[in-house]
């Protein structure tokens, strides 16, 4: 859990227009650690997590993946962005490819594999989060969690270093929460770097190495799970645990 | 043409001396003999006798109008789908300078840009080896399928428009590049919504045609108005057989268009 590993981000800081949302974020990970970013609506965690994969530019401070500057003007976001996955809160898959051709998209074009092995590879990652029987079905025809699964497996397919979650389960109905976390739990186990944004507290309390807690696009405070949810250091974190596990 | 000389010349003059209102009634009354006579029948036996004795001539024009329509079509295409993605992708003077051409052309009666391509540009004859297009045909589809262009960038430019910001996101985040995301993730869907404007855009295009006589070309409408200058008292008959025509084009070309887009449409679940 020491800051000096894999992902740092150092002094962060986005404005839109005169708003600033996000204020000098810092924080770091290590290979195979699981970081969640909490916070309040609009307290810029998801801000923070597109800043990472540049679909939001920070205006200020550094972001480190593997000694790389992310932020640098000369670096490749396209390359970028094959080491580094997402997976987005309303699945955005996309809507005219089967199961299967969403996953292996990234890897035919992007990867440059044949057909035949872009589709193998999509029908691993599909096993893998469970929707072996769904391949050729198209988004419309799957359900929020199968959806999201698909979404999953169209980033592991990348085999990215790292991978980015969105409120992955906040869209969906309470029912299929479950199905997601699932798999999510299951990448946490193969030692899977992951950066999640989410509300869901019990799935951070038991898979997180540290919490971050954002409001108003400041770093409240961040550690492990234990101490946040414990013994937390500031009223205003243990304020809105209190309210968002009295949800839960 | 069968008829010609004397008998044409009569009916030319009886149609300047008495007006269209004469001959359109003296066919009504034929028309009303024969309806009596035969009630399944419409039109006069001779006029219609008339009409099948020049087929071939409205054929000729049937292959031109087809020929016109095609060819502007594909070319309105051609122009017009970059063109709209660039109102959507573009920036900059390439993005002004497609925006002010599209609403020149829009904004410009088809007569006057048909006229401008033949007498104005004077645009050359064009040889393709076994095919040569005279300078009016190829006046007539760049003229027609500029206007499409015009046109067609607008289905386009909606349709392009319309598919979700995170298709395009999502794209994006698994590394494809502006342009592949576009061309992979957002064309696919746009093309597939632009299928009933562009059969409106189709349609539009067929019956349009019909506006290269003002550069002196004789395609279906103004051959059967040649027709009926002739034989004035067949001007129901060949109206209501080129009409037949037109109605078969369209209704052919838009099944056709409806079959393309069942085939691609994309399945929705029940749940969706």
């Amino acid at each position: 859990m020491s800051d000096d590993g894999f992902l740092r981000v150092t002094d962060v800081s986005k404005w839109y227009g005169d708003e600033r949302v996000l204020h000098d974020v810092s924080f770091g990970m290590d290979r195979g650690d699981v970081t969640v970013l909490i916070g309040p609506s609009g307290s810029g965690k998801s801000t923070m997590l597109r800043c990472v994969n540049r679909l939001a530019e920070a205006q200020d401070g550094s972001i480190l993946l593997d000694g790389e500057a992310v932020l640098s003007p000369d670096v490749d976001v396209d390359e970028l962005r094959r080491e580094v996955g997402m997976v987005f809160q309303g699945f955005n898959l996309f809507a005219h490819l089967t199961a299967a051709g969403n996953v292996a998209l990234g890897p035919r074009r992007v990867l440059g594999l044949s057909e035949a092995e872009a589709r193998e590879r999509a029908e691993g990652k599909l096993e893998r989060v469970g929707l072996a029987d769904q391949l050729d079905s198209y988004p419309a025809e799957l359900s929020g969690g199968q959806q999201q699964r698909v979404g999953i497996a169209r980033a592991l397919a990348m085999e990215p270093k790292l991978l980015l979650f969105d409120e992955p389960t906040s869209a969906l109905d309470p029912e299929l929460i479950g199905e997601v976390l699932e798999v999510m739990h299951g990448l946490v186990d193969e030692g899977m770097t992951m950066l999640v944004v989410t509300h869901e507290m019990s799935f951070a309390r038991e898979v997180a190495d540290e919490i971050v807690f954002l409001d108003e696009g400041h770093v409240v405070e961040r550690g492990p799970p234990d101490q946040l949810f414990e013994r937390p250091e500031t009223e205003r974190t243990g304020r809105f645990l209190e309210r968002i596990e009295s949800h839960d | 043409m069968s008829i010609v000389g004397t008998l044409a010349l009569a009916a030319v003059d009886s149609l300047g001396a008495a007006g269209l209102p004469s001959v359109a009634g003296s066919s009504l009354a034929a028309t009303a003999e024969s309806v009596g006579a035969t009630p399944a029948f419409i039109g006069d036996a001779a006029d219609w006798a008339f009409v099948v004795d020049n087929a071939d001539y409205l054929g000729v024009g049937v292959l031109l109008t087809v020929g016109l329509t095609v060819a502007s079509i594909l070319f309105g295409f051609l122009v017009g789908f970059p063109a709209g993605a660039v109102e959507v992708y573009g920036d900059g003077s390439l993005k002004r300078v497609v925006t002010v051409a599209g609403v020149v052309l829009r904004g410009t009666p088809i007569v006057v840009i048909l006229i401008v391509m033949y007498f104005v540009i004077g645009v050359p004859q064009l040889n393709f080896g076994v095919v040569s297009l005279s300078s009016a045909v190829t006046a007539g589809i760049l003229g027609l399928g500029l206007r499409s262009a015009a046109y067609q960038s607008q289905i386009f430019r909606a349709t392009l428009s319309s598919v979700d910001a995170g298709q395009l996101e999502a794209g994006r985040s698994i590394g494809l590049s502006r342009f592949e995301a576009v061309r992979y993730v957002v064309v696919p869907q746009a093309l597939r919504r632009s299928i009933p404007g562009f059969q409106n855009e189709f349609t539009i295009v067929l019956k349009d045609t019909s506006i290269v006589f003002a550069i002196g070309l004789a395609e279906l409408l103004t051959r059967g108005h040649d027709l009926f200058s002739e034989q004035t008292t067949a001007v129901l008959e060949v109206v209501l057989f080129i009409s037949a025509i037109y109605f078969v084009l369209t209704f052919t070309t838009n099944r056709a268009l409806d079959r393309l887009g069942d085939h691609y449409a994309i399945p929705e679940g029940e749940s969706a």
